[in-house]
């Protein structure tokens, strides 16, 4: 088990680097650096020699990219050119705030669809089924800037909800996480909804698969109640394949917030990247990649554990070590 | 024994996999009522959209009268796109570092947006010299600065000192030059100061609206240390900021929102005494979609947008305004409108055979003549534009020359002029040629996500190609542009802004000079590469230095033909302007100057 | 046959656009900037029948862009002229906006049809691509295991973080400024069955790990099944369900990301129709959910579509129900 952690931990590493030294290099091929951006259209030639040389754009690729390389060994990963911070600052406290959100919304994802994709699945007939798998194909046929834009329409003409931010400007202290929480609903819902539905969707196939099997016909013939036999026997073979795209779900959640977080303002690490981008930051883009890779192996390490757990055929530490789990 | 094939085929068999073939009716109770699925589906969709469309017409909230009468106190919510870069003016120059540094920082004189003219601020009153190069400035008496330390002369002259630092760099140093030399600042006593211009300067203090006055005893040492570009970063502890300004910086959450309260040591009063400003607090949000923006405005959970309305966002808030929820203002022609201009660099075109029209005058006077601006402003605006010719809108009283000529719409006349320079239909396809058969088309750059920019560019597009003119547009990001466009100069043509800050042409030399940084279509020029280059060099020069306004007038009106006849820029058409708040906002003094409501934030009001 | 039937509808719209669309794509009528539909209609005020006909716009406010119906006018409908198969009569004054008109004042139903060729064209090539790749690359990592499953998961992995819009504006880098059409078809298609594959190739794999174990393999393998054949033939088969969902999964994800690409200047010029562009246009207009819902129909072809892939790809549920089942219910 140990040794299955340490090679898979060393893979993460590998991946994080991968995904920076990537995002660096590709951000610095893109035309145009922070200078022009932030001198704008009516800067001087000379002015913007000047300013390349003040944040060493003026260096080759290669060179810059070794400092950079160099600098984030010791843990020291730059300064964001725009904030003038440095970039180990500004992406915790952003990441904290996508981590919530992300967190929040995967939640109700799987509270939502995992359940939902059981019924579906396990009656295929029946109004009720029928329904929710409407419901999921309007969802994924709608771009996620269209449903937010929609919940934010509703939330603005109800004003049963906040339209934007992460917290109010003034609120008590005591009622800061109810606040939090408030804010929280639209843009959870808007990363939810589509994700519920894809998990409604794919555990939906998975347990119409699983009903076939001879096995779950044995313990009805054997007159075990058919709930018992969907939830606790089919439910297990049937989470296989989402727990296999769990770990995607989980990274694509990361990049799923974009939209969402610049729609309702919610400060994450989306909105930043965004912006990185926007602005030609190489530093900050470089460290926002990094972190987007951090979530994307935590998600498949957990995905593959959660794969273990539901289907001991398929552990890993057992393939690789022979023995019991 | 099963037989090999029978075993390996064993699970090839698709009965398995699809749950059509397993006998459903024995195991789970299966719904008989004999209605399709499909029509299940159908019915469940319509039930959904009309439960979501009945939920989305709510019923207007109606706002009660408000009393107009101005008090002191309440709390203002205004938004903003971006976050600042900094809170320091030397650092950053976009937007919103502006828009901070107007609300905490005041300058010497300002021009006042509404009617033009140079008012004191932090001077109270000021002697010019007989040459106008030196101008004494004798300051206001008794103001601190937000934490309480005296204003004196030495903080006019370090601010001047910050704004030529060599070491430190500041943004400001470009928009405070003469003629590239520096401005002169002394300390007479700790109330007088001496400002001295390197050349006649006819727009004379005008520029002085931009500087503002920074505390000596918060910025010398990072001044001294050549450090003073970090210096008021966005992580600086918000109680060493100090300013003269109406607020002061009270919290900042990063990514969210800045909140400003009252400056209790202001020193502008209102005429009936009552210490500016009124609102104890101003909240600026911060949020990057316009829509979410609008829609928050709507709902009245904003109060104020800093950035103008987009065309298509007038309907909704004008409905929102005959309900008396929103105060719309509309503030006339805007004074800066998007151009298209070509690469007029000698020598971009070198080995492109169409170097022979591509820099001609007469493509850019077709082009002029092709596009119809009331198409152009029915498509772009909706309809509320006027249509401009030169690189003055209706919106500079002072300076629009009247006697314009209007290009009139004539598409035959533009081919007509094509023609003169070898572009003709030689094949009959409805598009031109040159003289070897090439088809005559070029590319058009412009930025992405600016819709009056994609769509502008795309009515070019359209009006061309009935002329027979091929142009494919490429929209791209910001940094992409400005790298074709200023550190390359590689590019056909462009449609793009030039904007200017203050409508005194005086203020605005890097656009006009030939040798300028922003002279769009031949940036930075040693030597003028065009007779009528060189001929508005000259006119400028002594516009500039003339102390005389109707020879300054006359200048610029020789200058706007010269640009007439060359149209070294085409403008098609000039937007007009509206803004928004909620009803609650009173005592506004609006203007089509950026930002439209709060350019002047002290007297700004709310009801409570 | 609902599925069929829908997805049958998508591809003929798609295939004789140019014939069914009442306009081109591009042309633009002035005046009728986000007009509201033309409905046709049978009956006029007096109550008496015609040939089916449509009434005219007319602008009221321009600013507001408020349009009232010209009831004064029969504008009756011509059919199979000039190349297509309806038109209005008066086309210069009252063309037939079966779908209104977009912010341009083009025809959306034409740009609907027209944007089927290029968005269902593209999410289908790029959906095959994506599927060969990622069951390739998942059956090969499920059955081998060991290092070389690591390796293509990291790989996938890598894949997958790797934010598309840095890759996507770094490419705008290297290419030249001016893309054809088909050049943007084929980049689009190529990235997107990359983007894709990771997702189909971690699903595989993991079913293709479980059945790896199971006795029917093991037994096929004791036979002297080789290993292509059995992951061809068994292992593979296997994921054809899973692989099914993920299709109706990935195929509106693409039409969506075509828009979102056009971001960094990567997707079809204006003014090419496609189902993409014209959903990212209808989002970026603050008004279209109060006032224009009709520029979202691109989401409700999508929806269709989609609907009528998932029919056709999880079996017809509706040819099920009539089927002569066995009656007894057993208990519970």
């Amino acid at each position: 088990m140990t040794r299955y952690l340490a090679r898979r931990l060393a893979f993460a590493l590998f991946l994080v680097v991968a995904v920076s030294s990537a995002s660096f290099v590709l951000a610095r091929l893109a035309p145009g650096d922070f200078v022009t951006e932030s001198l704008g259209s009516q800067a001087s030639r000379q002015a913007i020699e000047r300013e390349r040389a003040r944040f060493g754009l003026d260096k080759s690729i290669a060179a810059q990219y070794r400092a950079w390389l160099a600098a984030a060994v010791r843990l020291d990963f730059g300064r964001s050119m725009q904030y003038d911070r440095p970039v180990s600052d500004l992406i915790p406290e952003r990441a904290a705030n996508t981590a919530i959100l992300a967190l929040a919304a995967l939640l109700l994802a799987t509270a939502v669809g995992l359940p939902l994709g059981i019924v579906t699945g396990s009656r295929p007939g029946g109004v009720i089924p029928s329904t929710i798998r409407s419901a999921s194909l309007v969802l994924l046929s709608m771009p996620p800037l269209l449903t937010s834009l929609l919940l934010v329409f509703i939330a603005a003409r109800t004003g049963w909800l906040p339209i934007a931010g992460m917290r109010s400007a003034s609120v008590p202290a005591a009622g800061a996480a109810l606040d939090l929480l408030h804010h929280l609903v639209l843009p959870a819902a808007a990363i939810a909804l589509p994700l519920a539905a894809m998990m409604e969707r794919l555990q939906a196939q998975a347990m119409t698969e699983v009903v076939g099997e001879p096995f779950v016909r044995a313990a009805l013939a054997r007159g075990v109640p058919r709930s018992r036999v969907i939830w606790r026997g089919a439910l297990k073979a049937a989470l296989r394949p989402v727990a296999g795209v769990f770990g995607l779900v989980i990274g694509t959640l990361f990049s799923g917030s974009f939209a969402v977080e610049v729609i309702t303002a919610w400060p994450g690490l989306g909105n930043l990247m965004l912006q990185a981008l926007r602005a030609r930051d190489i530093y900050l883009v470089a460290g926002c990649a990094g972190a987007g890779a951090i979530f994307l192996a935590f998600g498949t390490m957990v995905s593959d554990l959660a794969l273990a757990a539901v289907d001991p055929r398929a552990s890993e530490t057992r393939s690789d070590e022979g023995s019991a789990p | 024994m099963p037989s090999k094939q029978a075993l390996l085929h064993a699970k090839s068999t698709p009965s398995r996999r699809s749950a059509d073939n397993f006998d459903r009716a024995t195991s789970w109770p299966v719904s008989r009522i004999p209605i399709e699925q499909s029509r299940r589906i159908l019915f469940t969709i319509a039930l959904a959209v009309t439960v979501l469309v009945t939920a989305c017409r709510s019923t207007p909230r109606p706002e009660s009268n408000t009393p107009q009468t101005v008090r002191r106190g309440g709390e203002l919510t205004a938004s903003i796109r971006t976050e600042p870069a900094s809170f320091n003016r030397h650092a950053a120059r976009d937007t919103s570092t502006n828009l901070v540094s107007n609300l905490t920082q005041a300058m010497l004189v300002r021009v006042n947006q509404v009617t033009q003219a140079v008012e004191p601020a932090l001077a109270e009153s000021w002697q010019a010299s007989d040459d106008r190069r030196r101008f004494t400035m004798a300051l206001r008496r008794d103001v601190v600065f937000s934490d309480g330390q005296p204003f004196t002369a030495d903080d006019v002259v370090f601010s001047f000192d910050a704004a030529y630092d060599e070491k430190s760099g500041s943004q400001l140093s470009d928009t405070l030059m003469v003629l590239g030399k520096p401005l002169q600042a002394a300390a007479v006593d700790p109330h007088t100061v001496t400002i001295t211009f390197p050349e006649r300067f006819a727009p004379g203090l005008r520029i002085l609206d931009a500087l503002p006055i920074l505390p000596r005893h918060r910025l010398e040492p990072a001044l001294k240390a050549g450090t003073l570009r970090k210096a008021w970063g966005l992580d600086t502890p918000l109680a060493e900021i100090a300013g003269l300004g109406p607020f002061v910086l009270n919290q900042y959450e990063p990514g969210q929102r800045i909140v400003f309260v009252r400056n209790p040591h202001y020193f502008v009063k209102a005429p009936d005494g009552t210490a500016l400003p009124y609102l104890d607090r101003l909240v600026v949000e911060i949020i990057p979609d316009q829509t979410a923006e609008m829609l928050r405005l709507e709902s009245g959970q904003l109060d104020m947008m800093t950035s103008q309305i987009s065309p298509e966002a007038y309907a909704p808030i004008k409905r929102a305004a005959d309900q008396g929820r929103v105060k719309l203002y509309d503030l006339g022609v805007s004074r800066n409108a998007d151009g298209m201009w070509f690469n007029l660099k000698p020598g971009a075109f070198a080995g492109d055979p169409r170097a022979a029209w591509l820099q001609r005058d007469e493509l850019r006077r077709a082009i002029s003549m092709a596009v119809d601006r009331k198409l152009f402003a029915d498509t772009v605006f909706f309809g509320a534009g006027v249509p401009v010719f030169g690189a003055e809108t209706p919106a500079n009283k002072q300076w629009y020359w009247s006697g314009q000529p209007q290009t009139p719409h004539d598409p035959a006349g533009a081919k007509g002029l094509l023609a003169t320079i070898g572009l003709s239909d030689r094949n009959g396809d409805g598009m031109l040629e040159d003289a070897t058969g090439q088809p005559a088309r070029f590319t058009l750059i412009t930025q992405k996500g600016r819709p009056n920019l994609e769509r502008g560019a795309a009515v070019i597009r359209d009006e061309l190609k009935k002329i027979g003119l091929a142009v494919d547009v490429v929209a791209l990001d910001f940094s992409a542009l400005v790298d074709r466009f200023v550190v390359k100069a590689q590019y056909d043509a462009i449609y793009f802004n030039a904007d200017k800050s203050d409508l005194d042409p005086g203020t605005n030399p890097d656009f006009w000079f030939s040798s300028g940084s922003a002279h769009p279509w031949n940036l930075a020029q040693k030597t003028p590469a065009t007779e009528w280059e060189r001929r508005i060099d000259e006119l400028m020069a002594k516009q500039i230095a003339s102390p005389d306004e109707g020879e300054r007038k006359r200048l610029y009106n020789d200058v706007q033909q010269i640009f007439s006849e060359h149209q070294p820029i085409i403008y098609f058409v000039a937007p007009r302007i509206y803004a928004a708040s909620s009803s609650r906002v009173i005592n506004v003094t609006p203007s089509e100057a950026r930002p439209q409501l709060l350019w002047r934030p002290d007297t700004v009001a709310v009801v409570h | 046959m609902l599925g069929t039937a829908l997805v049958a509808i998508g591809v003929t719209a798609a295939a004789a656009a140019p014939v069914l669309a009442p306009h081109a794509p591009d042309e633009r009528f002035a005046g009728m900037l986000n007009a509201p539909p033309t409905l046709p209609h049978l009956v006029g005020d007096d109550g008496s029948w015609h040939a089916p006909f449509v009434y005219r716009w007319r602008l009221v406010n321009q600013l507001e862009q408020q349009y009232e119906e010209d009831r004064s006018q029969r504008v009756p409908l011509a059919w199979l002229s000039q190349g297509h198969v309806i038109q209005s009569s008066d086309e210069v004054n009252a063309p037939l906006l079966l779908l209104g008109a977009d912010s341009f004042g083009r025809d959306v139903f034409t740009r609907l049809m027209f944007g089927a060729r290029i968005s269902l064209g593209l999410a289908a090539t790029a959906a095959l691509g994506a599927v060969l790749a990622g069951t390739l690359l998942g059956g090969l990592a499920g059955y081998a295991g060991g290092a070389l499953d690591d390796v293509l998961m990291r790989a996938t992995d890598f894949v997958m973080v790797l934010p598309a819009m840095y890759v996507a504006l770094a490419l705008r880098a290297v290419l030249p400024l001016v893309l054809t059409p088909s050049e943007v078809f084929f980049l689009l298609a190529g990235i997107f069955a990359v983007v894709g594959a990771p997702f189909v190739a971690r699903g595989v794999r993991a079913i293709v790990r479980t059945e790896r174990r199971l006795e029917y393999a093991v037994a096929a393998e004791a036979l002297g099944a080789t290993s292509a054949r059995l992951l061809l033939r068994h292992l593979l088969p296997a994921a054809r369900g899973f692989v099914a969902v993920e299709v109706t999964l990935l195929v509106p994800a693409f039409i969506v990301a075509e828009a979102t690409l056009s971001y960094v200047g990567l997707g079809f010029p204006d003014p090419i129709a496609s189902w993409g562009t014209m959903l990212h246009d209808a989002s970026t207009n603050i008004r279209v959910f109060a006032d224009f819902p009709w520029l979202l129909s691109p989401a409700v072809a999508m929806f269709l579509v989609v609907l009528g892939l998932n029919l056709v790809l999880q079996g017809d549920r509706s040819a099920a129900a009539f089927a002569p089942e066995a009656l007894r219910r057993t208990s519970p």
